[in-house]
């Protein structure tokens, strides 16, 4: 502190002297240096008085009483400074630490899109935080069946990613392709019920495709319906199904349908992130969804998921305010 | 985005009156009202959200929330004044199975099944 | 030295602050240090005004080692603080009760003690030393 004061002395001294910009840019830098001691502002101000009277051993009582008073309101703020800065490390840990936890995310929830010949399937998940609400697993076991859970959970950030791990375990447990929509999403229903709170719950759609005879079996947990494009008809459909949300009452039944997929048809399952749009209710998004769709299924299914998003995107003025994940399955 | 919460007691029934948005951000103030509310035996809880013009995932998982709690107290619970907009969200979540809702404008929800 | 200040209005604090500060200043504290003292004692003595009534400023000299400084106790029979640890971390959102701003006045004196009990009061001890 000594030696702070001398050094402060001579920048002070010459300043009074000769005040030029150089002099006030060398006080400056000095003032860097005392922060990054740790030297609090009344501190700074205790040593501006003590240099003064130094300087001038006449100056003026009133002068005196006016730095003391300084000091004394400077203590609170120092104090409110040197909490805001610790504010601000703990919050860069909390950055890294969820940055980590995005990185755990992505690597726990990651799934691999199957490719197979009867079927052309595409996938995009974009996240609007970092921690995505939204989850897409599939199941295949090679030449029989493939199976897709789109699944929402409520609220986002990291109270949902937790869930989701819980979704993503409960999926694993059921290991094969073949289980009927309706007993996966019984059997999911069972395990979130059991596990979360009151206010959190899960929207699914299940939907699984028998390779052999073409046929698509679906179910839904209050989910957004998925949009199947009929080639023969040239029309669409929306595939929704009865069903309350996963993870509010035990014991719930789900209804599955049945559809067969012929030459040209698809399916487009989403989350909401896809339909809504907060600031425009007039807008019908699912005919929009649709036209796209028809625009563009002359492109492969993950192409077809990919122009969705960006002419999406540029319709929403304010961008896209949800997490958003589309599948497209494409005969 | 903000929102405003009213209630009005009259008798066994408790009258509330949502006006605004209810996402994310708001969502807490709305729990923290219903919260607060005390629930006895044979209450019917009302809630009007004609002035709701927006809902997200987050404001139904307070409604579920208090459904439950709402139940469990054995009292009951009511919504009123549904938009459109609302109507097809308490469907398609199913929630519109479990809960009591009565729309002003009714509205035709077709489950779009085929 | 020893002197107890009942806080049951704003104007005790002064008084508690007034005490704090002469008593600094008789065992030979700098400027900023009775500023901070008397910082201190302020916060003590607001958050038991705020939040708990009524309460109690001790100011009294210490020795130990040979060392001399004061010492500042506050106490009071309020709502008590439900996890003192928590209190005691950055950032905490304490504002709105008797552990307001207590990692401040730590950081403003060498040592703090606290003892809480939910519903009977909390006792806050805080030292420097010359």
């Amino acid at each position: 502190m000594k030696e702070l004061k001398i050094q402060y002395k001579k920048i002070l001294v010459d300043y009074i002297e000769n005040q030029s910009e150089r002099n006030l840019y060398i006080g400056q830098n000095f003032i860097r240096q005392l922060i990054q001691k740790n030297i609090t502002p009344e501190e700074v101000i205790h040593m501006h008085k003590q240099v003064m009277e130094e300087i001038f051993p006449e100056l003026p009582v009133v002068s005196r009483h006016g730095y003391d008073f300084l000091i004394e309101i400077m203590v609170y703020f120092g104090l409110t400074l040197k909490e805001h800065q610790m504010l601000l490390e703990q919050q860069e840990e909390m950055r890294i630490e969820m940055n980590v936890a995005t990185k755990i995310q992505s690597v726990l929830l990651k799934t691999t899109v199957p490719q197979i010949d009867e079927i052309d399937i595409g996938m995009l998940s974009i996240p609007i935080r970092k921690m995505n609400g939204d989850y897409v697993h599939f199941l295949n076991d090679e030449e029989n069946y493939v199976g897709v859970a789109v699944t929402d959970v409520v609220g986002k950030g990291v109270p949902a990613a937790l869930c989701m791990s819980m979704v993503k375990y409960g999926l694993d447990t059921l290991e094969y392709a073949e289980n009927n929509p309706s007993y996966v999403l019984e059997v999911l229903n069972r395990i979130i019920e059991k596990s979360v709170d009151d206010s959190m719950f899960v929207s699914m759609f299940y939907g699984r495709l028998d390779l052999a005879r073409s046929i698509f079996t679906y179910g839904s947990a209050g989910h957004e319906p998925a949009i199947y494009y009929n080639a023969a008809d040239n029309a669409f459909y929306g595939l929704g199904a009865k069903g309350l949300l996963l993870g509010i009452m035990p014991e719930m039944k789900y209804e599955q349908t049945e559809i067969p997929l012929y030459e040209g048809d698809f399916i487009i399952m989403m989350t909401d992130g896809v339909t809504e749009f907060r600031h425009d209710d007039k807008i019908d998004s699912r005919k929009i969804i649709e036209q796209l769709a028809l625009t563009y299924s002359h492109l492969s299914a993950q192409e077809m998921c990919e122009k969705l998003y960006e002419e999406l995107q540029k319709l929403q003025e304010q961008g896209l305010d949800d997490d958003f994940t589309v599948v497209i399955f494409k005969k | 985005m903000n929102i405003n919460v009213k209630f009005q007691k009259d008798g066994e029934v408790v009258h509330g009156y949502i006006d605004g948005e209810i996402d994310t951000y708001t969502a807490p103030i709305l729990r923290e009202e219903l919260d607060a509310l005390e629930i006895e035996k044979d209450l019917l809880v009302q809630l009007d959200l004609s002035k709701v013009s927006y809902l997200d995932s987050t404001g139904l998982g307070i409604f579920v929330a208090f459904y439950k709690k709402v139940v469990k107290e054995n009292a009951h619970f009511k919504l009123v004044g549904l938009t459109a907009r609302l109507v097809r969200l308490f469907e398609i979540t199913g929630l519109s199975e479990l809960m009591d809702i009565e729309t002003n404008t009714k509205v035709e929800y077709n489950n779009e099944s085929i | 030295m020893k002197s107890t200040i009942n806080i049951t209005t704003e104007w005790d604090i002064v008084t508690a602050r007034e005490i704090g500060r002469n008593e600094a200043k008789k065992i030979g504290f700098d400027t900023v240090n009775q500023a901070r003292i008397a910082t201190v004692i302020s916060e003590l003595a607001r958050n038991i005004y705020l939040y708990a009534s009524v309460g109690t400023i001790t100011i009294e000299t210490v020795e130990q080692d040979g060392k001399v400084g004061l010492a500042i106790t506050a106490a009071d029979q309020g709502p008590g603080i439900e996890d003192v640890r928590a209190v005691m971390q950055d950032g905490f959102s304490t504002s709105g009760s008797i552990g307001a701003g207590l990692p401040g006045v730590k950081r403003l004196m060498d040592d703090i003690e606290i003892q809480s009990q939910l519903k009977e009061g909390t006792t806050v001890r805080v030292k420097k030393w010359l």
